[in-house]
């Protein structure tokens, strides 16, 4: 756990120097370009997950290094245990051989500087809108807790309803107060499991763009794993394609598609390429296993 | 503009519910009124007024409100005991794979014997007085309040405590942020049914085990033959069961799990 361990937002590596820009606790982190990836953030090596006695998909020998302020798109079909690798990196399970760095240093289980979006009904019903995104703030201790809250709710767009209940919210809303909650502990690495798959077509590609708008602002290292393409080449800067069986990295590619990246982009010439590309690897991958 | 127009519908709303039960209750009061003259016998069937006129009777000299403060302080009585240990119970079985298989068929077991079942054996235990009516209606709440709690301790999930780890919640915080207040709704429709069967619970106790309240009054009425003190016992009993509900399920939606009752 983060006890004594002075808080994230606090520590002189993840405070933002220039003046400009949101409240300075809200600021941060690796200025870097988002593909230059001279300091590994996070990285994987040789994870093995097994079967256990969950229902989590297995992973073998997987590794996989994530620099800083990076986003990452794991891609892959159901069952390629693109799910249960973000467990592993979030530490909600452990894996059976391998190990995994955050920042250098083995993770020992959940913690405060791996941020967890989840696909859905993630948010703490007996708490406002407000308290939810504060829930972390509070358990490191912080007195300003409120504040933070109130403002990662104005840059997810919701400050107006700071006060309701999650029940009251929209799915969508729910999300991004999912993702304020997740951002609000001021993780270095944002771990999203497939959050806006829950989500109608219209919403999920405004979600996307505000996604990307609250990264820019941010600018976490982002693990977001989806099964779907388009949603992978529009969002990250690498993806990461799995197969099945047993659940391993088939390929990688880096997305070139210059920021900030509006919806347009989806019919420039050089998606269409990258989309091409990883289709046709999927379909070799989702071929073999396919009776 | 619209909070207004929401507030004259739910008022509306409201007003309509009244007057409809309003109807209900004196086309029932017609129906008793009618019975009662057409079988003009004040043992078998008193009427509504006369039931009246003894209530009036019974409040002027006391022994009214002697009666129900007995009965409501054994419910009460009873009703702590048996969520004291019922709801801790719960939770504990419910985060313990060892415990609940010790304890969960014992409960299976004495979960169907009626209340009534065990008033031998606490007038063998107890005596007779206000010991065995305790016993009674703990008895009787004990298992509504356990069952809930324990369905609201094992409904937990997973993606909560998740979330709640990755925001840095130690076991403590896990405790009292997660894992209670997610079983807190089901912990209250516990207590809710368990109070209403403690109340219930506890006319029965009187009735053979005690020398006061309501069911008391109603088993020395019977005896004596003053019906309309009997209708009056029974009516006291159904308006404060109702009442005491009615306001825990105000205070539920109002204060205690109002995330489960958004607006």
């Amino acid at each position: 756990m983060a006890r004594g361990v002075s808080p994230i937002h606090q520590r002189a590596d993840y405070i933002e120097t220039a003046p400009t820009g949101p409240a300075p606790h809200l600021h941060v982190v690796d200025p870097v370009p988002s593909h230059a990836q001279q300091k590994p953030r996070l990285s994987l090596d040789g994870v093995t997950v097994n079967f256990g006695a969950r229902a989590v998909s297995a992973v073998q020998d997987v590794s996989l290094t994530i620099g800083a302020g990076e986003f990452v798109a794991l891609l892959g079909p159901s069952g390629c245990g693109k799910s249960t690798l973000l467990n592993v990196m979030a530490g909600f399970c452990t894996p059976v051989q391998g190990r995994v760095l955050l920042d250098g240093e083995p993770l020992t289980g959940p913690s405060a500087k791996c941020g967890v979006v989840f696909q859905k009904h993630s948010l703490f019903p007996w708490m406002t809108a407000l308290d939810n995104v504060a829930f972390g703030p509070r358990r490191l201790g912080l007195t300003n807790a409120r504040q933070i809250a109130q403002d990662l709710l104005d840059i997810v767009g919701l400050a107006h309803v700071a006060n309701e209940w999650p029940a009251s919210l929209s799915g969508g809303m729910q999300q991004r107060v999912g993702i304020a909650r997740a951002l609000a502990t001021r993780p270095p690495v944002l771990l999203m499991d497939e959050p806006f798959g829950a989500l109608d077509a219209q919403t999920r590609s405004l979600m996307q763009e505000e996604l990307l708008s609250i990264w820019d602002k941010l600018r976490p290292t982002v693990v977001f794993v989806t099964h779907d393409i388009e949603e992978a080449i529009f969002l990250a800067d690498r993806v990461v394609v799995m197969q099945t069986y047993p659940g391993r990295i088939a390929r990688e590619f880096a997305i070139d598609i210059p920021r900030p990246r509006s919806a347009e982009v989806l019919n420039d010439h050089a998606f269409i390429e990258r989309r091409r590309e990883i289709t046709d690897v999927i379909r070799v991958e989702a071929r073999k296993t396919f009776r | 503009m619209t909070v207004a127009l929401q507030s004259l519908r739910k008022f509306k709303g409201v007003a309509v519910a009244i007057t409809l039960g309003a109807i209900g209750l004196s086309l029932f009061a017609g129906i008793w009124t009618w019975a009662s003259a057409h079988l003009g016998n004040d043992v078998l069937l008193p009427s509504p007024l006369s039931v009246l006129s003894t209530y009036a009777e019974l409040i002027a000299d006391g022994s009214l409100a002697k009666d129900i403060g007995a009965s409501i302080f054994r419910v009460f009585a009873g009703f702590s005991i048996a969520s004291t240990i019922a709801v801790p119970l719960a939770l504990v079985l419910a985060y313990s794979r060892i415990l609940r298989g010790l304890v969960m068929p014992l409960i299976a077991l004495i979960r169907p014997i009626p209340p009534i079942a065990w008033i031998p054996l606490a007038i063998l235990w107890m005596g007779l007085g206000d010991p065995p009516s305790y016993f009674i209606t703990s008895i009787a709440a004990f298992f509504p309040i356990f069952l809930n709690a324990f369905a609201g301790g094992t409904s937990l999930q997973q993606e909560h405590v998740n979330a709640a780890r990755s925001l840095g919640a130690g076991p403590f915080a896990l405790l009292t942020k997660v894992m209670l207040p997610s079983a807190l709704p089901m912990i209250v429709t516990g207590l809710r049914i368990g109070l209403g069967q403690a109340w219930m619970a506890v006319v029965t106790a009187e009735l053979i085990a005690a020398q006061s309240g309501l069911g008391y009054m109603i088993q020395i009425s019977r005896l004596s033959l003053e019906t309309s003190r009997v209708l009056v016992g029974m009516t006291v009993i159904g308006l404060l069961g109702a009442v005491m509900i009615g306001s825990l399920g105000v205070l539920e939606r109002r204060f205690i799990v109002p995330w489960n009752y958004p607006r």
